[in-house]
């Protein structure tokens, strides 16, 4: 059974103009997923369906076969995702260590240790941190979550390119190493090339490529 | 993590905001708890003035309207000079108040004291008594006034401090054939505790005191604390010391009928002159009395003159209180909803990991609170330094502006007789000791107080993130 399932998934801003029409996919855990598509196409969009953060028009998004919205989507969002953001997310007034125990659900100091970051870089201020290690801890806090799905949104958009080939590794990590479904939202070709499967957007449907 | 680590981490690393909410409370408890203070020692001013004051009001035999007064003649005189005759009449009421009337107004809650008597101008044996100021009519020489009372411990004279019972005890309701006179008279008349006086009832025959012998035990002696003043008039039965107090069954016996079998008048103290109108429709309602009979007159004129400038104050801090907490109310409110605004972003963060929008607005109310409970914590000693300053110099103010003398301070007359009761002492208002302090009572409302506050403007600044989808805020975060 597929972890994450879109079924016949439709969206729209507006009346009349549909961004995702009648999409539907199934998503697995230890595999690391990339959509793409051009600006515009509707990636964020599916994002934020399959993360609970907004509802289909049509359609459903079934987590273990049952519509997130049964038990609510705040549910799924504390439960069963954890998401990673192009501009990181983090909490300003928390250490990395403290906003990775947001929502840990594991402990948090190997995590970051294995992610790369030291002792004293885990205790400083959040925004001290580079880009790449902001990130980290934007994955470690999706890792310790220990959500089953991790839905990242242009998560290399912000980093050069060494740091972005080191964060897609960590992505690829976390669906190999700790059997995550990873769901990356991205418009770079090298991020996709890394990913297991890649889902394209053209014109609100979706084609599926399997590597 | 729960929200009240986040909260705590909020409060202790974004130092600046927390500074500045942390000196804006301050400022709303300092003002909030120097009003209540404030209204607390205005309070206490306007009991302490009303329980010095008391309030009065008599209950007497309508004269002139009530359908049990009898005028009867007694007997006609005849002038021995000019030979016309004069008809003198006995006027009574059929219904007077009884011992048990009186029992069952001093019931009443409120009443302080409930002062009844009887009045007879009748000689005793072998009283040596005080001589007057002015000349009397032969045929009251060697006389004196004789108060029949309910009681004396509730007696003017004496709750007034006018006379104070210096030695033996009162007269209570119950007893008979007892007598309370003044230790100048006991002396003069080499009296003391435990001997007799003697006197005789009235007789109608006679026209005099000629009727049956009538002992009566001196019980208690009492010293004036005021007497006449140099060039004052005053009869010899009018003096103070020469007064006579016995029992209502001995008084009535003076009188040697049925006639007067209780009393025509009443006066009662009561503790707050607040209450008067509701404690006298208490004792209106109180069964076994014809109302027909009698007439209320409440003097309460004293006591709104001197408690006006007060209660006056007492309005303005009130209104200033209210003004105070919903200005603060609505600062907070404004202060917050723009700082909730900056914090978009880590609204976003919060709920994208599934923390519920009800857990985001109580780390909210928790970080205020946080900050609140110090500011409010030192506001204690802020504005117990400011209260103790202001507060004083607005109470002295209402003070100054409150009645100059005593003078218009009138003991009501209706239910006393005139002569020596003109020295009763008359109702001032006590030295009011204003104290503006800061309690824990007043903290302890100023907390609650805030509270409200704290949570109507955390609510209110909310509004905001409550309506927002959580994809609406990760758009606006973008």
């Amino acid at each position: 059974m597929p972890t994450l399932e879109l079924k016949n998934v439709s969206y729209a801003y507006e009346k009349g103009k549909a961004v995702l029409r009648n999409i539907s996919a199934e998503l697995e855990t230890g595999k690391m997923y990339a959509i793409l598509g051009p600006s515009g196409s509707g990636k964020t969009t599916l994002l934020s369906l399959l993360g609970g953060l907004d509802v289909p028009i049509q359609g459903g998004v079934l987590f273990d076969g049952e519509d997130i919205a049964t038990k609510g989507l705040e549910h799924h969002r504390r439960n069963h995702v954890s998401l990673i953001f192009q501009s990181y997310n983090l909490i300003d007034y928390m250490t990395p260590a403290e906003n990775v125990r947001l929502t840990a659900k594991l402990d948090a100091a190997p995590i970051l240790e294995r992610l790369g970051l030291t002792k004293g870089e885990t205790q400083r201020n959040v925004l001290k941190l580079s880009g790449g290690q902001q990130q980290r801890v934007a994955i470690a806090r999706a890792l310790a979550s220990d959500a089953p799905v991790i839905l990242a949104d242009e998560p290399t958009g912000n980093l050069d390119a060494d740091t972005a080939r080191e964060i897609t590794a960590v992505l690829k990590e976390s669906a190999h190493g700790f059997g995550k479904c990873v769901v990356v939202v991205t418009h770079d070709c090298e991020v996709a090339k890394q990913a297991d499967v890649v889902l394209e957007i053209r014109r609100g449907y979706l084609k599926k490529r399997e590597y | 993590m729960g929200i009240f680590k986040r909260a705590f981490l909020y409060v202790t690393r974004k130092r600046g905001k927390t500074v500045l909410l942390f000196a804006i409370l301050l400022i709303m408890a300092t003002l909030v708890l120097t009003g209540l203070s404030i209204w607390k020692a205005s309070e206490a001013a306007q009991l302490d003035l009303r329980q010095s004051l008391g309030g009065k009001f008599d209950v007497f035999v309508d004269w002139s309207d009530s359908p049990y007064v009898v005028k009867e003649p007694v007997k006609d005189e005849v002038d021995e000079e000019t030979g016309k005759t004069s008809s003198s009449f006995l006027m009574y009421s059929t219904v007077q108040f009884t011992s048990e009337n009186i029992a069952a107004i001093k019931g009443v809650s409120g009443v302080k004291y409930c002062s009844a008597r009887q009045d007879n101008l009748l000689p005793f044996e072998g009283l040596s008594l005080f001589p007057g100021t002015i000349s009397i009519d032969a045929k009251y020489q060697g006389y004196t006034k004789t108060l029949g009372v309910y009681g004396t411990e509730d007696d003017e004279l004496f709750t007034t401090g006018t006379l104070t019972l210096t030695e033996g005890r009162h007269i209570s309701a119950g007893d008979t054939h007892v007598a309370i006179i003044s230790q100048d008279l006991a002396e003069r008349s080499e009296l003391k505790i435990g001997d007799y006086l003697t006197a005789h009832s009235y007789s109608v025959e006679d026209q005099g005191f000629t009727g049956q012998e009538i002992k009566v035990q001196i019980i208690g002696l009492f010293a004036p604390n005021v007497v006449e003043q140099f060039g004052e008039t005053v009869a010899a039965y009018d003096k103070i010391q020469n007064r006579v107090f016995v029992d209502l069954q001995t008084s009535k016996e003076f009188d040697g009928g049925e006639i007067n079998y209780g009393f025509s008048a009443l006066h009662v103290t009561i503790d707050d002159p607040r209450d008067m109108a509701r404690v006298v429709a208490d004792v209106k309602a109180l069964p076994g009395i014809d109302w027909n009979a009698f007439t209320v007159e409440a003097d309460n004129e004293t006591y709104e003159s001197a408690a006006a400038p007060l209660a006056a104050l007492n309005d303005l801090v009130v209104t200033l209180l209210v003004v105070i907490i919903v200005v603060s109310a609505i600062i907070l409110a404004l202060i917050l909803t723009l700082w909730t605004k900056t914090r978009i972003h880590e609204i976003g963060v919060l709920l994208s990991v599934g923390i519920r929008k009800s857990a985001i607005i109580g780390q909210y109310l928790i970080e205020v609170l946080l900050i609140a409970i110090l500011a409010f914590g030192l506001s204690y000693f802020t504005s117990s330094a400011i209260a103790g300053q202001i507060g004083d110099r607005l109470l002295e103010q209402s003070m100054q502006t409150g009645p100059e003398g005593d003078n218009d301070v009138v003991s009501a007359a209706a239910a006393v007789d005139v002569g020596a009761d003109n020295l009763i002492q008359k109702s001032k208002p006590a030295e009011i000791g204003i104290q503006v302090s800061v309690g824990p009572d007043d903290l302890a409302r100023l907390y609650l107080i805030g509270l409200a506050v704290v949570t109507a403007a955390v609510s209110a600044s909310s509004i905001t993130v409550m309506r927002l989808k959580p994809r609406e805020i990760l758009s606006k975060m973008s």
